[in-house]
């Protein structure tokens, strides 16, 4: 366990003297969904309609911005190799990245997300679900973006490709996050749609870590 | 006897000899330049097979089959669709395998293949939703429905595209690309299930029953038998592409191998 409180704690550490990492996603957050009234025109109705999936959209567009890093700056210091090289488990140096990723963009998300709720107009009752169901599906956002992070490390711009590849995967989130919000906008239990995304939270914790570990070895050979 | 033949300890000696050629050709399959020689002898055949059986296919079902009681002469489109929604999935389902091979034993063969079916697997999805589009405009009244079959169709497509997309953006070193993009595609197959399930629960919430394309009816032994026929003719014209595909990998990759340049002067001699 110690290694791997230690790679959180550097990634944590290096992410938070970089502090634009962390809030140019939010700003671009509140940019896009300033853009959503000006466009639609002033009504109000529209907006709480459209609300739940522009809010589970933007955090799928704010967080690919983020996602091409988990590995790429420690692959062009070399940090990379030394994880594949010593004893300690690949898929645990993953998870551990991961997790750090997550804590610096995925949280500040979903701490963020009431706050686009209230310029979306989203109905009072659904703050809860929501911030519960970006809490389950983000991290999926990084641990997806960690195979497509760990594929693309080595190239110059490999942004638009890790967006081609992560985004389709990721679609059961969107379908199962923006869901549990709708439903609970409209009244109605969200509990289906959140266990189904923390069965593919749970899925994911155990299945990715080796894929994107094994993209790592493909990568570096 | 299907498992003796990983034990060539010799108390097995029964079924040595024969095993041993199935073996053995598995192991050359195995190796490009006679999967290059054996995959020529197929070739001709496997072209005029499905050239055939489109024929007869595509005559039988556009002209012999009867009318639908219901759509009348349009459902014939289903002799295109459907065939290319299930190599659709049926080629998605071979590169996943493929691609685990490819990671796993390290193949080149397998990468071959893999990468080979991509392309192929691509067109099939964009003639399915194509067709699929057609046939919803007079039926639907709508190009476009967001109907759970053609939302999960629409995103194989996207995956095949990442595939190809991850293959290509690693062009300096082809065997390495190839397991990159071997990676996506077993990612992917596992993914294809969750996103076919979860596509199909949000359809059912987000609007009620849409028209299906068989619907409860049964399907007459006439208008079936075409579809057989198309669903076949696929298969042979996808075993024909995917092996010439294949074989023009192999020329590219093993470029500067002896085997190529002996085929290279023998065609120019």
């Amino acid at each position: 366990m110690k290694p791997f409180l230690a790679l959180v704690k550097r990634d944590l550490t290096l992410g938070l003297r970089r502090k634009s990492q962390i809030y140019q996603p939010l700003v671009f957050q509140l940019l896009v969904v300033t853009m959503f009234p000006l466009a639609l025109g002033s009504g109000a109705k529209t907006l709480a309609l459209i609300a739940p999936a522009v809010i589970w959209i933007l955090a799928l567009l704010a967080s690919l911005l983020t996602l091409d890093q988990i590995f790429k700056n420690d692959y062009d210091d070399g940090s990379v190799e030394s994880y594949v090289l010593t004893s300690y488990p690949l898929p645990m140096s993953v998870m551990a990245k991961v997790l750090a990723h997550w804590l610096l963009s995925g949280l500040p998300l979903v701490l963020f997300s009431p706050i686009i709720g209230v310029l979306l107009h989203l109905p009072a009752s659904s703050y809860g679900i929501l911030m519960l169901s970006l809490l389950i599906g983000t991290p999926m956002f990084s641990f997806m973006g960690s195979i497509g992070s760990a594929l693309t490390m080595s190239l110059k711009h490999g942004g638009l490709l890790l967006t081609i590849l992560v985004m389709p995967l990721l679609t059961p989130v969107l379908i199962f996050g923006a869901s549990a919000v709708v439903e609970s906008s409209l009244g109605n239990s969200a509990s289906q749609p959140l266990l189904l995304l923390s069965g593919l939270l749970i899925l994911s914790i155990t299945l990715i870590p080796f894929a994107a570990a094994a993209a790592i070895k493909i990568n570096l050979e | 006897m299907t498992k003796s033949y990983r034990r060539n300890d010799g108390k097995l000696n029964m079924h040595k000899q024969r095993t041993n050629a199935l073996l053995r050709f598995y192991h050359k399959l195995g190796s490009p330049p006679s999967f290059y020689r054996i995959s020529g002898y197929f070739l001709k055949w496997l072209l005029l097979i499905a050239i055939g059986l489109t024929i007869w296919g595509m005559y039988d079902g556009l002209v012999l089959a009867p009318a639908d009681y219901q759509q009348g002469d349009s459902f014939r489109i289903i002799y295109v669709h459907v065939p290319a929604a299930w190599m659709s999935m049926f080629i998605y389902g071979i590169m996943g395998v493929c691609g685990a091979i490819a990671i796993i034993w390290r193949m080149k063969m397998a990468e071959a293949v893999m990468l080979a079916s991509a392309p192929i697997g691509a067109w099939f999805t964009f003639i399915a939703l194509v067709t699929g589009s057609l046939w919803g405009k007079p039926m639907w009244g709508t190009w476009w429905e967001w109907d759970a079959r053609m939302t999960s169709e629409l995103i194989l497509l996207f995956l095949y595209i990442g595939i190809m997309a991850t293959y290509s953006a690693f062009s300096e070193d082809s065997r390495k690309a190839a397991r990159m993009a071997a990676l996506i595609a077993v990612v992917g197959v596992f993914n294809v299930v969750i996103i076919h399930y979860s596509v199909q629960w949000w359809s059912s919430i987000h609007q009620g029953s849409t028209v299906s394309l068989m619907g409860k009816q049964h399907i007459t032994w006439d208008m079936l038998r075409p579809l057989l026929v198309m669903a076949f003719a696929t298969k042979f014209y996808y075993g024909y592409s995917m092996l010439k595909r294949a074989r023009i990998y192999l020329l590219e990759t093993e470029s500067h191998k002896r085997w190529v340049q002996d085929i290279i002067t023998e065609k120019k001699s």
